[in-house]
């Protein structure tokens, strides 16, 4: 992994497109600023990896779904 | 001109090109670019996102609001932003359901929801971070409390 030291105010460019910008530095707390094209999502670490398992596991879904006494109830 | 998608699990369908939802960001971790909604069973609150590039590949979906009357989907003013969807309402919600050997055991993903707006050469769709409060990845859909996204 590519390692890069720098101060609050500083940036990092990533190709063209995406621009890191140290915000603020705070305790163990960093502010980062993204700025990234539309098509590319910008995800905390732990929420992007969440949802990825929760769709990998609705994606393995049998084609025939259990079906059962329960009923959503009325809308 | 209708697609055909020979699906692993349903085999051949004819898919209307209305009816299918462009994602320009894809699935979160799956990817994909084009979905389609499939009702394969009249009476069932499922249907199936169905990839019509990828043979192999759907999800089991539902609309949130028959299990969640109150549920909210919430964007950060920077998601919405980055999406160029502000202030415009989606014309339908789904969210993901992971299928389990009982149906009483079943979970969706209101942290995630797939949101499809009108968009300018036909619907599209992304799957979303929401913000609400509650809205957790793995959420019973059959919980007693089930108010529990309702913020």
């Amino acid at each position: 992994m590519l390692s890069i030291t720098r101060r609050v105010g500083e940036r990092i460019v990533i190709g063209d497109d995406i621009v890191l910008h140290v915000q603020e530095v705070s305790g163990s707390t960093v502010r980062i600023g993204i700025e990234a094209p539309k098509a590319m999502p910008v995800y905390r670490e732990e929420i992007w990896a969440a949802v990825k398992e929760e769709n990998a596991a609705a994606a393995s879904a049998a084609k025939d779904l259990p079906s059962g006494p329960l009923k959503p109830p009325a809308s | 001109m209708s697609l055909t998608v020979e699906s692993t699990r349903f085999g051949t369908l004819e898919i209307e090109p209305e009816a299918v939802l462009s994602f320009p960001r894809g699935l979160i971790g799956l990817g994909g670019s084009r979905y389609a909604l499939l009702s394969t069973e009249p009476d069932s609150p499922f249907s199936w996102l169905h990839s019509v590039e990828d043979p192999g590949l759907a999800l089991p979906v539902t609309r949130p609001w028959g299990f969640f009357p109150g549920y909210e989907v919430l964007l950060s003013d920077a998601e919405a932003a980055s999406l160029g969807i502000s202030g415009e309402a989606p014309t339908d919600v789904w969210v993901t359901v992971r299928a389990t050997e009982r149906v009483e055991d079943f979970t969706v993903n209101l942290r995630a929801p797939i949101i499809v707006i009108a968009g300018a050469t036909g619907p599209e769709a992304f799957q979303v971070i929401n913000d609400a409060p509650g809205a957790d990845v793995r959420v019973p859909l059959f919980a007693a409390g089930a108010d529990v996204a309702a913020a």
